[in-house]
């Protein structure tokens, strides 16, 4: 049944965090609560463990609701049945690995023979085995991280809640753990919430991710269209670099500021002298010196001046100055500031908002 | 892009809901729920049973119990010059005496740990130690030391000075005392900012071609500032409420100050409560606007920066000044520690008094006195009753205050911790006489039992334990507790199984500090106290107003002795603590 969040509010004595809310995570679904700090993705989070209490509209995990301040309903976080994951690990520094993991199940009276039984199961589950005995003062910090999860999954709970867990891991260890993560949770099957700043993780990792800015919900789509094909300018400019380009119908065409006529992959039909902005990836332009041949064998192509220079090692990072309006772009090959140069780009890599 | 089309683009926009106002007000059950409710009366009585006292007796013609009328009187003589001049004299010891304590008790804690000082590990130790000297012991000894029949004076005599005297009994001798007592409260509160300041500032000022002395001046002493200013209030808060030391050293040199005069209007016939009522609320009202003033200092520390972050701090070297810092620290180890502990320990084997230590007649028949004497026994039992009980229910007192208004934060949280913090600051002989007062009318029979010296004791002390316990309950991350209840813990589970084994360190911490309180309290007790009630302090205070110096000499070492050995009793039972790393909260480092 999953998660179930309608018209939620939430406020901090006279300051409304979330703006009425609504969104479902289906059965074994993965979803990711993505926005900038302050956006309300913790408080929502926190508010389906039932760590702080709404203030208006209805929760629901797995069918039964938790929370509904209307009918004063509400569902103490120990009654929910929840495995968490806090950005700090919270591991508990008194007990053993061991006993972390076991708690979820003493905590709700387990017997011992169930209880070290499953225990077993979640360091295996982590890649932990053999490590129950030690002190949490005694592991590194992607051991923690990972005794957190075995805790979190131990009870076999109806929902995983994730706030910002990898956010205190260094980079590398970061990408093991997001795949490590993921794979868990497909292979419980439970369906998870996941808050997060960090645009990989909302891409990589999840089914599918809900954009939030100031309370709200900007934007909620699958991974791969809320980066190629957003809806709002929002979107594009969290997640990814983005580069905006305001494009005018004309003719039956769109054109660029530079005057140059742009191929959509899809026809799309505007009013004469309507303006709409553009998305364009930096990573999806590619550049090179205008000769004629090159202008004439691409079907996008703008006339730009590199303006400044980055040289990162993997790549190069261009800001390109395009009839006045400033565009970034990624590119392997080397050139000057100064140089005029062509900013080129298939049908399939620009991307009209509605 | 505007921010509010983005918005009311994307969601219908919902009208806000008003906080919704839950049948269950309080969150976390219904133990937790009477357990706050108990808290919260048992620590407004504790603090309005004095207080109304006391308002009430300031405005009554008469002494408690007895027909009266209401009277402004009272506070009139507040006006008479005898009181004036009384106030003045409190306001001059007290400034004095914290003025030269935060100098003298920073000057040590520079030395100890910003300089290349040899042997600053046994100055610590030592200074932390005569931190639990009471002050009446210390008095005491002093007045052995320099009163008109004391030992200086007998050694002047001796070798025929006759001329030149020294006087204990004086303004100067109850500062040099004062001063001696607060020195280890100013270095323990100034050692954690020195020893915290962020080692970049020093090195930042050494890179600017600053020298160390240089950088001492310009750096360190301005950013230890408001430390210093709030170590400087709060001494003056200890001075001005201090009851032993103005009257053991002022009482006979006709030296008073508010807190003595206060005792006096009630000890003395023909006594007059009203107007010792009126003093009371009056160095109450003193010491509340000082802590007022304090705390809005250490509100301004927060914006000055001791990050804490372990850097290698440079010493300075001492090069020809060593003998002046050893002079400083070693001096006051022996004027404070271990002068009086040998003058106590020769008095106490002293049959008659004498300043030749080679004239002296000796004997054991003060310490066989002590054992053999039922009422000295009972003032030990007594002691280990009020201290070991008193402060095992001023913990638990404390641990539900701390926990009520650090974390669970239930509706009125903010009014409990108010009038938990109240009575800090408050002269224990004013909580002394407000409870004599109160208990004079209420049909409690507890006067002249154990019950209200322990009343009064954790009354006074209550914020200190507070203070102790909430420190540490700030420092456990919330998340540690919250991981728990999302895991399938109730609240009490929760604490039971998560906060308190954190918690305890400063749970014995505080235990310890209020033993040590209890044990050497007297300015609450000496109001209150009755023949069969005495404790260890009471009876060596009964002891020496008899000018019986021996047995006052006796009990203190035996009582220090005694109370010494269980407290270190107590710290090896308290070896085991989880490591503080995994308590805090860690800081996300911001890597994309």
């Amino acid at each position: 049944m999953g998660i179930r969040v309608s018209n939620l509010i939430k406020a901090f004595d006279k300051t409304t965090i979330v703006h009425g809310i609504s969104f479902d995570v289906a059965d074994g679904e993965f979803v990711t609560l993505l926005g900038p700090s302050g956006c309300g993705k913790t408080t929502t989070l926190r508010c389906i463990a039932g760590l702080e209490r709404t203030n208006g509209g209805i929760i629901e995990i797995d069918g039964q609701i938790v929370s509904q301040p209307e009918k004063d309903i509400f569902a103490p976080p120990h009654e929910r049945n929840l495995g968490m994951v806090f950005q700090s690990y919270a591991i508990w520094p008194h007990m053993s690995v061991a006993e972390n993991i076991a708690f979820p199940l003493v905590a709700r009276g387990g017997n011992e023979a169930d209880t070290k039984q499953a225990v077993l199961w979640a360091l295996e589950i982590v890649g932990l085995t053999g490590l129950g005995d030690r002190q949490p003062s005694e592991l590194s910090g992607g051991q923690q991280q990972r005794v957190a999860l075995a805790r979190a999954i131990v009870g076999k709970p109806k929902v995983l809640l994730f706030d910002e867990p990898l956010s205190n891991l260094d980079a590398r260890l970061r990408d093991r753990t997001r795949a490590e993560i993921s794979r868990i949770q497909k292979e419980l099957a439970i369906p998870a919430v996941y808050v997060t700043h960090d645009q990989a993780e909302a891409l990589s990792m999840s089914d599918r991710v809900i954009v939030m800015d100031g309370g709200h919900i900007i934007e909620e789509g699958e991974p791969r269209k809320l980066y190629r094909r957003p809806n709002k300018q929002f979107t594009a400019e969290f997640i990814g670099a983005a580069n905006f380009l305001k494009v005018t119908y004309k003719d039956k065409n769109w054109y660029a500021p530079d005057g140059s006529v742009l191929t959509l992959e899809e026809t799309i039909i505007g009013q004469e002298g309507e303006e709409r902005v553009a998305v364009l990836r930096s990573e999806h332009l590619d550049i090179r010196l205008p000769t004629e041949s090159a202008s004439n064998s691409h079907v996008n192509a703008l006339h730009g001046t590199i303006e400044h220079v980055q040289y990162m090692g993997p790549h190069i990072e261009y800001a390109i100055s395009v009839q006045g309006v400033p565009m970034n772009v990624t590119h392997q090959m080397d050139f000057g500031p100064g140089t005029k140069i062509l900013v080129t780009f298939g049908p399939a890599d620009i991307h009209l908002l509605p | 892009m505007n921010n509010m089309n983005r918005v009311s683009d994307s969601v219908v926009s919902t009208p806000l809901v008003p906080i919704f106002r839950h049948a269950s007000i309080f969150d976390g059950g219904r133990i937790l729920g009477a357990i706050y409710l108990i808290t919260f009366t048992v620590v407004a009585l504790l603090v309005a049973i004095p207080l109304f006292a006391l308002i009430y007796g300031s405005l009554r013609s008469t002494a408690p119990g007895l027909e009266g009328h209401w009277t402004f009187q009272n506070w009139l003589g507040l006006f008479s010059s005898g009181v004036v001049g009384t106030f003045y004299t409190t306001l001059f010891i007290g400034l004095a005496s914290a003025l030269i304590a935060s100098i003298v008790g920073t000057a040590i804690a520079i030395v100890v740990h910003r300089t290349d000082f040899r042997g600053g590990t046994t100055v610590t130790a030592l200074v932390s130690l005569s931190f639990f000297l009471p002050s009446f012991i210390l008095a005491m000894a002093w007045i052995i030391i320099g009163s008109p029949g004391g030992l200086i004076n007998g050694v002047l005599e001796s070798i025929g000075i006759n001329d030149w005297k020294v006087d204990a009994y004086t303004k100067t001798g109850m500062i040099f005392v004062t001063v001696l007592h607060q020195i280890p409260f100013v270095y323990l509160m100034m050692r954690g900012p020195i020893l915290g300041i962020d080692a970049t500032f020093e090195e930042a000022a050494r890179a600017s071609g600053a020298t160390p002395f240089t950088v001492l001046r310009r750096i360190t002493l301005p950013l230890l500032s408001f430390s210093i200013t709030s170590s400087l209030v709060l001494t003056f808060i200890l001075s001005i409420e201090q009851f032993a030391i103005p009257a053991l050293m002022g009482i006979p040199g006709r030296i008073t100050v508010l807190a003595t005069q206060l005792y006096l209007l009630v000890s003395f016939p023909p006594p007059d409560y009203g107007l010792a009522a009126a003093i009371g609320l009056t160095l109450s009202a003193l010491t509340g606007f000082a802590i007022w003033i304090q705390r809005r200092i250490a509100r301004g520390n927060r914006l000055t920066v001791t990050t804490g972050k372990a850097g290698r701090l440079t010493l300075i070297s001492l090069g020809k000044w060593r003998w002046a810092a050893n002079t400083l620290c070693w001096g006051y180890i022996l004027c404070a520690l271990i002068l009086p502990v040998i003058i106590l320990a020769y008095v106490s084997v002293l049959k008659y008094f004498s300043a030749n230590p080679f004239e002296g007649a000796y004997t054991m028949r003060n310490y066989v006195f002590l054992f053999e004497s039922s009422s000295t026994l009972r003032s030990f039992w007594n002691t280990l009753i009020v201290s070991g009980l008193g402060a095992l229910i001023g913990v638990g007192l404390a641990s539900f205050v701390s926990y009520f208004t650090l974390r669970h934060r239930p509706p009125g949280y903010r009014v409990l911790d108010f009038i938990a913090s109240l009575p800090f600051g408050v002269p224990g002989v004013v909580i002394g006489l407000g409870l004599l007062w109160a208990y004079a009318y209420l049909p409690l029979p507890i006067y002249g039992t154990l019950v209200i010296l322990i009343i009064s004791f954790i009354t006074r002390f209550l914020s200190y334990a507070t203070e102790t316990v909430g420190g540490r309950m700030v420092q456990i991350d919330k998340s540690l507790e919250e991981a728990a209840w999302t895991a399938g813990a109730t609240r009490l589970q929760g604490i039971k199984r998560i906060l308190v084994p954190l918690a305890m360190p400063s749970l014995q911490g505080a235990y310890f500090l209020l033993f040590m309180a209890f044990f050497r309290e007297i300015a609450s007790a000496v109001l209150l106290y009755t023949a069969s009630t005495s404790v260890l302090s009471t009876s060596i205070w009964s002891f020496f107003e008899q000018a019986n110096w021996g047995l006052a000499s006796s009990l203190s070492l035996v009582g220090m002795v005694v109370v010494f050995i269980s407290m270190y009793l107590l710290m090896l039972l308290t070896k085991r603590r989880p490591s503080l790393k995994l308590l805090e909260r860690n800081k996300p480092t911001k890597a994309t």
